[in-house]
């Protein structure tokens, strides 16, 4: 009777030491799984966010201390962007004064444009945008760089910049990608005075400061006589595109200083201004008397962007001076109206506003309506008369549609009138894309 | 001519030279980042949640603006307070701007709203960054129709793609945080 219980007890303390032992063996299991799926969530969260970012702290390279091996931590390596747009122009028959245009619809893969940057850490970086403009070299087109150079940024409030640079003047010579820019067309001003996409070679200083950032580069000047190892085409009666040496051999026995400063109010409200003074002679002789040309060239502007729910309002205007313009005609072999401006202005005005902004779309339609008024002979030296054709007022109405950030569809009308009545106006239509 | 140039850029050098802090230069890593995020909180604790592909896709249709919602495995960082109490949870974001990376860490409050958000990493040339003061803006959001470029939030004039990264990253971060429900413990 008792060996019974006796042996109950000893079943049970048997059945009880082997559960505790199961027991023992589940949790371990559990705990090592715990730690595997721990492992996992790391490591799928070092391949998300990349190394550099979720190091622990406790981690150092090369046998720095985790502060001072951060810059070895960066992402490095290529960046590729680019833009484009094809633009089509339909040229009305006739001009302001009844005469035919004589002018030729044409359609352009106006430019083809490939970005390639290399980030060597995050202080050091090289910049480039290679341009293929009206599609085929063996016609119309070219290949160019629109800049190429290097950075070293040290902080946000000062970098260092030299190579082939964008001269930070005006909006559009530094933003020109097609989707930036609701019309078809760039501005007249910052075309004809402000000469976009306007790049010298040179050096200079760049970064920001709270609300205020700026730019101030030293470069080579441009080339008003024309002619040097750039093979620039001088200035012109039609404004200071023809200077531009774009960087190809140019010509540097004058340089200039340009710079900049852009003031945000409030993020999508920027406020600027930009200055830039130097000779453009490039010691080209003047007539008779043995000297060289001076050509002093004072370029000036102030800007306004401002974004502010669907609504976008930009405004420019630009007041350029050249010196010594009787010896640069004289040099040029300019005669009577054909002189170069000796003082320059322009000014615009534009205004677009997403429709669809209500609408449970992402897409943008943009009525879009600019205004602009540019004159490249508002004062001629005595001697010379101004060519009314050289006063010109441009009235642009369209539309533009963004099915996504990166591509843009524009149609607009230019209305455009001269003082000599000899302007027609123009349909444009244009597709572009950035990536 | 020369000469003054020269000068004014050498000045400008000197100027730079003794001017401010950095802010590009050495990015923070996930510690440093929620260390600042959360500078009073007791503990930040590492959590995982694991979505169902119902869940997945109630994330993603709730972030809507283009927002891919691509993972089931959501990694968030929940900071309590010395009684355990959630004081804010973050989350980080990796996806593409151009053609290269970003990283951001959103900070979403206890009222599901955005408290702050950081970039840890920018791989685009820095001219594409959005700056502080543009992802102040952000802050205070949640998710509706004001979190969208075509609501309150103002585009980047010349970085508009960088924006709309932001812009799917944050509601992004706030579908992903309506599904996984951080807080209801403490609620």
């Amino acid at each position: 009777m008792i060996r019974q219980p006796m042996m109950l007890v000893v079943l049970l303390a048997c059945v009880s030491f082997s559960a505790a032992r199961s027991q023992q063996s589940d949790s371990a299991r559990l705990a090592e799984l715990e730690k595997q799926v721990e492992a996992l969530t790391r490591e799928l969260e070092r391949l998300r966010l990349g190394e550099d970012v979720a190091v622990s702290v406790d981690t150092s390279v090369l046998g720095f201390a985790p502060a001072a091996s951060k810059v070895y931590r960066i992402a490095r390596g290529v960046s590729l962007g680019g833009y484009g747009e094809v633009l089509y122009e339909r040229f009305a028959d006739t001009r302001q004064d009844g005469a035919p245009s004589g002018r030729t619809d044409q359609l352009d893969a106006l430019r083809a444009v490939l970005y390639v940057g290399y980030k060597f850490d995050d202080r050091w970086l090289f910049n480039s945008e290679i341009e293929v403009e009206h599609a085929a070299t063996g016609q119309a087109g070219s290949v160019s760089m629109e800049f190429a150079y290097v950075d070293f940024r040290p902080s946000d409030a000062f970098g260092l910049r030299a190579g082939l640079v964008l001269i930070p003047m005006g909006i559009v010579n530094e933003l020109h990608e097609p989707t930036t820019f609701m019309t078809t067309e760039r501005p007249e001003t910052e075309r004809r005075i402000i000469p976009t996409t306007w790049r010298e070679g040179g050096v200079g200083i760049f970064g920001e400061a709270g609300s205020f950032s700026y730019r101030a580069f030293l470069v080579n000047g441009l080339d008003g006589a024309g002619g040097g190892s750039a093979n620039a085409g001088g200035f012109s009666a039609s404004g200071l595109r023809g200077g531009r040496q774009k960087g190809s051999k140019a010509v540097v026995e004058d340089l200039s200083v340009v710079g900049r400063v852009d003031f945000e109010a409030q993020p999508g409200l920027r406020v600027g201004a930009s200055g830039y003074v130097g000779e453009s002679g490039q010691n080209n002789p003047t007539g008779g008397v043995g000297g060289t040309i001076g050509a002093r060239t004072i370029l000036t502007e102030g800007h306004v962007d401002w974004l502010f729910k669907g609504l976008s309002l930009r405004g420019l205007a630009a007041l350029a001076f050249v010196d010594d313009v009787a010896e640069l005609n004289a040099f040029r072999g300019l005669t009577g109206n054909e002189s170069i401006g000796e003082r320059m202005h322009g000014w615009y005005v534009e205004g677009s506003y997403d429709v669809l902004r209500s609408a449970t779309t992402n897409h943008q339609l943009r009525p879009v309506v600019r205004f602009e008024q540019v004159n490249t002979q508002s004062r001629v030296p005595s001697g010379f008369s101004a060519d009314p054709a050289n006063d010109l007022d441009v009235l642009t109405f369209g539309a533009v549609w963004k099915p996504i950030t990166n591509l843009i569809f524009k149609a607009d009308y230019q209305v455009r009138s001269n003082g000599a009545r000899t302007e027609s106006d123009q349909l444009n239509l244009a597709v572009g894309y950035v990536f | 001519m020369i000469a003054r140039g020269a000068r004014l850029v050498l000045v400008g050098c000197l100027l730079g030279a003794i001017a401010g802090p950095v802010r590009a230069q050495a990015r923070l890593t996930q510690d440093e980042v929620l260390a600042l995020a959360f500078p009073n909180a007791a503990s930040i604790d590492r959590k995982t949640a694991f979505l169902s592909e119902v869940e997945r896709k109630r994330a993603e249709r709730a972030a809507g603006e283009g927002a891919r919602v691509a993972q089931n495995v959501v990694t968030f960082y929940l900071a309590v307070d010395v009684r355990g109490a959630p004081i804010g949870v973050a989350y980080f974001d990796a996806h593409i701007v151009r053609t290269l990376d970003e990283v951001l860490m959103i900070v979403v409050g206890l009222d599901d709203a955005i408290r702050r958000i950081d970039v840890v990493r920018f791989s685009e040339p820095p001219e594409y960054e959005a700056s502080d003061r543009w992802l102040e803006t952000i802050v205070g959001k949640s998710l509706n129709e004001e979190l969208s470029l075509k609501g309150d939030v103002v585009n980047i004039t010349g970085a508009s793609l960088t924006a709309r990264a932001v812009v799917r990253a944050s509601r992004r971060a706030l579908a992903l945080h309506a599904v996984i429900e951080p807080f209801a413990e403490a609620r």
